[in-house]
């Protein structure tokens, strides 16, 4: 399970979001994907170009707002987002936020819910609404992705449109290792739930560009303001992540006591396990 | 009004954990998960596909060390864990909270 050049594979052969595709231009962005640098450009007929170590050309697709690449040989296609397929919905770039820490746990940080009160207090979460209920969480073989579903939180602030404290439920979804997808209680409609993505690029085992995107029924709220409020969030996570210790996310437990609470992190940690990715992960406790 | 804890709001469950269990490895890893969450541990059987480990105390505890053990270290793959009441006898069972 631990073999090590199965282990460097695994995770080479993903599709990971390297920029924005409203962004593509000529020059290019000098960026990296675990630790190899690249550039991200679109070539003179306006195609999508990757570049990586002396100028091998990397795979390419488009998809959700942003350019993905990868440093191997993907064998499936990108994970399939049918609300983006959804007529109605707002689609929005947030942009990029850069943190030091592992891409893997800023994913396990997505998925944790008992930080609401503490680090989006007011907004997400807000004392004494701190017990985080029973949910479920679990790899689903069909499809070989983490699902949580039933999360159920009050929140004083679900969103940008949101007017008043409302019991918001969620689904999370993890099917790559560094992107995960957030289904949210759409106050407007009550039958959809709103789509919040974290797909996460990673630099290097504890670097990471962080790419959030949104595809939302909410026809009111200006693009910057729902860009702000989401940025405003993700930075507020920044500041946690960035003084995690240790930097990797442990795949052994060992050093800490992880509560019912902590479902959702098990269930990513252990599909992780099982698939050997574990670039930016910690094997071992200590 | 002071709550107090005592060896009531103790219980006792057997913990059967499936999966590829590599024993030299996680029945140390166990004993150390469930030493440091203060619980009462016999290991009733092990083998690489099935342990079978008797806990006492209290339920919140059996609880995290089930989660614990989801996941458990590296060399090891947790399939299921089942939890069933049990009367095994604690030589070690601790007398205070
Ligand atoms: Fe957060």
């Amino acid at each position: 399970m631990t073999d090590d050049t199965a282990s460097a594979q695994a995770m080479t052969d993903e599709w990971y979001p390297v920029g924005l595709i409203s962004q593509l231009d000529k020059t290019g962005r000098q960026t990296a994907l675990m630790g190899e640098p690249i550039v991200v450009a679109h070539d003179a007929d306006g195609q999508a170009l990757v570049t990586g170590h002396n100028g091998r050309r990397l795979p390419v697709k488009l998809r959700y707002g942003h350019v993905w690449s990868s440093l191997g040989t993907p064998k499936k296609d990108i994970f399939a987002i049918p609300e983006a397929d959804q007529p109605g919905r707002r689609f929005v770039d947030v942009g990029v936020v850069r943190v030091r820490c592992s891409p893997l746990r800023a994913v396990e940080n997505f998925l944790d819910i008992a930080h609401f009160p503490f680090v989006h207090t007011d907004v997400l979460g807000a004392e004494p609404h701190t017990e985080v209920l029973n949910y479920t969480a679990e790899i689903r073989p069909d499809v070989d992705e983490v699902w949580a579903t039933e999360v159920k939180f009050y929140q004083p602030q679900a969103s940008k449109s949101a007017s008043g404290g409302i019991t918001t439920e969620y689904m999370y979804r993890v099917p790559a290792p560094t992107c995960s997808v957030l289904y949210k209680t759409c106050p407007p409609r009550p039958t959809e739930w709103d789509v919040i993505t974290l797909f996460v690029q990673p630099l290097a085992e504890d670097l990471c560009d962080v790419w959030p995107w949104m595809a939302l029924f909410d026809d009111e709220t200006a693009m910057t303001d729902l860009i702000h409020f989401q940025q405003m969030i993700f930075l507020q996570d920044r500041s946690i992540l960035e003084n995690q210790v240790p930097r990797l996310l442990p795949l052994d437990p060992g050093m800490e006591i992880p509560t019912r609470a902590d479902l959702t992190s098990i269930a990513y940690r252990r599909w992780l396990k099982r698939h050997n990715y574990t670039y930016g992960a910690q094997l071992v406790a200590r | 009004m002071v709550m107090v804890q005592d060896k009531t709001d103790e219980i006792q469950q057997r913990m059967t954990i499936l999966g590829e269990l590599d024993i030299a490895s996680f029945l140390p890893w166990i004993h150390r998960h469930a030493a440091k969450l203060g619980l009462g541990q016999t290991v009733a059987h092990a083998d690489d596909a099935r342990i079978e480990l008797d806990l006492r105390g209290p339920e919140a505890l059996i609880d995290m060390m089930e989660i614990g053990c989801l996941l458990g270290p590296i060399d090891v793959w947790v399939e299921t864990i089942a939890r069933a009441p049990c009367n095994a006898q604690f030589p070690n069972a601790k007398t205070t909270v």
